[in-house]
């Protein structure tokens, strides 16, 4: 009889699972926690919890290019492959988390170390952080507060705080980046959308390349440099592809429909 | 012989629904729409908190709350606490003793009570609304057009102007003797905002339109996110399949 009553629980139980990844409405990721990266390739085998990365607190003060060009970080969680010994060579996060570069008045803390001590658990868990109970130095609430606001993503409009001088990110850093004078960029111009009565998109290249530079997308996302050459859907879109590598995850995102189609329709 | 009887009613269930939609017993109108919520309430010894979404939906169109404020789309989802309340978030945002009654001793049990039922006495104000077959038993649809009522459209945080696509699709039913079934983009942006239902619950790709049969819309997916629990349910056929008959 017992048995009768799980296997009657187990199946409805058992046939929602197998439906669970469609149709249904995913839950919106908090302020704070969008743009968040959990990044876990060794850390759990050398007995750490994941990196967590808040992209909030570090594109107020760097450039997008700075880390994902210059120092070459890829554009999906864990794709890098980021080894501590990495870090502690001067790669990826020890490219400036390495005790030396100056940030404001203070040095930028040290990432990894070969050997630790029980004292150092303390700035190892500052970025291995996910599930520890960590404080953070930066509250997500007060530094955010004087931000333009935005309905969706971090609920902060990154492009009017960038243009209101609210934040000067960085796209430099000597020894690592080449300064070169930036090219000329194109006019703002309308990609037409696939459907009929969808106003059409202004894109802005000006208001990339503040952030992104050229290289950020072309041609690895975007191959080809002519309007129109390259063809994309939405739903490849929301699959993280084309506009999908950042506006997806970490700018403001496609749930913002009239952020990107805003030409009326003629 | 566990696996076995498992197997057996695995498969006769899988039968049973492919021959058979089973439809939950409708709840009373005032009632239809309401939900209890307890994500925390009864661990922290209160009574789970009673919603109601036909005496939210008369002043708030649904993206007040499902976009601006953020509620998921599934009951106990929203990590709601006193604390958020308090500080103008969820519900807070409206029920701060000015725009609505407020987070303050007296008003406890107008939402921790545990009661589903809770305020039906105020669901006859609702009567001269115009009346549909199911549900509420009220056309929400209707009432909004002839502007029986006039939900906001945004609380704080204007959104923007709208993109006006009024496209109605015409969805080929799984069988045959089925008529379409009409999509009218319209009656539903009236409610919601484009982010609602795109690209989570229907990715705009059209091939996906032959995921979404009967059985998964009434098990609460695709149509069924809001069609059976809140928007009128699907036992109202016609209203989907309009060229259906009364007998199919």
């Amino acid at each position: 009889m017992k048995k009768w009553g799980v296997i009657l629980f187990l199946v409805p139980v058992l046939s929602s699972f197998a439906y669970a990844q469609t149709g249904t409405k995913k839950r919106r990721p908090l302020p704070y926690e969008y743009g968040e990266v959990s990044i876990n390739n060794y850390s759990s085998r050398a007995g750490l919890s994941p990196v967590q990365f808040d992209h909030w607190l570090h594109r107020a003060y760097y450039t997008c290019r700075l880390c994902h060009v210059d120092i070459g970080f890829a554009m999906k969680a864990s794709a890098t492959g980021i080894k501590a010994a990495d870090n502690m060579k001067g790669y990826y996060c020890g490219t400036c988390h390495n005790g030396k570069l100056a940030h404001g008045n203070r040095k930028v803390f040290e990432a990894c170390a070969t050997q630790s001590a029980k004292e150092d658990m303390k700035r190892c868990n500052r970025c291995h952080s996910k599930g520890e109970t960590v404080k953070r130095e930066y509250d997500f609430a007060a530094f955010i507060e004087k931000f333009p606001k935005e309905r969706f993503g971090n609920g902060v409009d990154w492009e009017k705080t960038e243009e209101l001088g609210l934040i000067r990110p960085l796209d430099n850093i000597e020894g690592v980046s080449v300064k070169r004078p930036p090219l000329a960029t194109q006019k703002d111009f309308t990609i037409g959308a696939k459907v009929e009565t969808m106003p059409e998109i202004i894109f802005s290249h000006k208001k990339h390349t503040v952030w992104n530079g050229c290289e950020l997308c072309h041609p690895e996302i975007f191959p080809s440099m002519k309007k129109g050459a390259t063809k994309y859907s939405m739903t490849e879109i929301f699959e993280g592809k084309y506009c999908g590598a950042c506006h997806v995850t970490v700018a403001f995102p496609t749930t913002d429909c009239q952020r990107c189609h805003t030409k009326p329709v003629r | 012989m566990a696996a076995f009887l498992g197997a057996l009613v695995l498969i006769c269930s899988a039968i049973a629904a492919e021959a058979n939609w089973y439809f939950p017993p409708p709840p009373p109108p005032e009632v239809f729409g309401n939900l209890l919520i307890d994500r925390t309430s009864t661990k922290n010894k209160v009574k789970p908190v009673t919603f109601s979404h036909w005496s939210h939906r008369r002043k708030y169109t649904c993206q007040v709350c499902h976009t601006e404020l953020d509620f998921a789309f599934k009951a106990n989802l929203t990590a709601i606490t006193e604390t958020e309340n308090q500080a103008g978030k969820y519900c807070g945002a409206c029920h701060d003793g000015k725009i609505a009654f407020g987070h303050v001793k007296p008003n406890c049990e107008k939402c921790h009570n545990g009661d589903r039922g809770y305020g039906k006495e105020k669901f006859s104000e609702l009567m001269k609304l115009p009346a549909s077959r199911f549900g509420n038993r009220i056309d929400w649809v209707a009432a909004l057009e002839e502007k029986s009522i006039s939900p906001a459209r945004s609380l704080k945080v204007k959104p923007p102007s709208g993109i006006s696509y009024d496209n109605t699709l015409l969805l080929e039913a799984e069988w045959d003797r089925i008529p379409p079934s009409i999509f009218p983009h319209k009656a539903h942006t009236a409610w919601l905002e484009c982010n609602n239902c795109h690209p989570d619950i229907f990715n705009i790709q059209k091939k996906t339109t032959k995921h979404f049969d009967m059985k998964r819309n009434i098990a609460g997916e695709f149509c069924g996110v809001c069609h059976m629990t809140v928007a009128f349910p699907m036992n109202d056929c016609k209203r989907c399949h309009p060229a259906m008959k009364e007998s199919q």
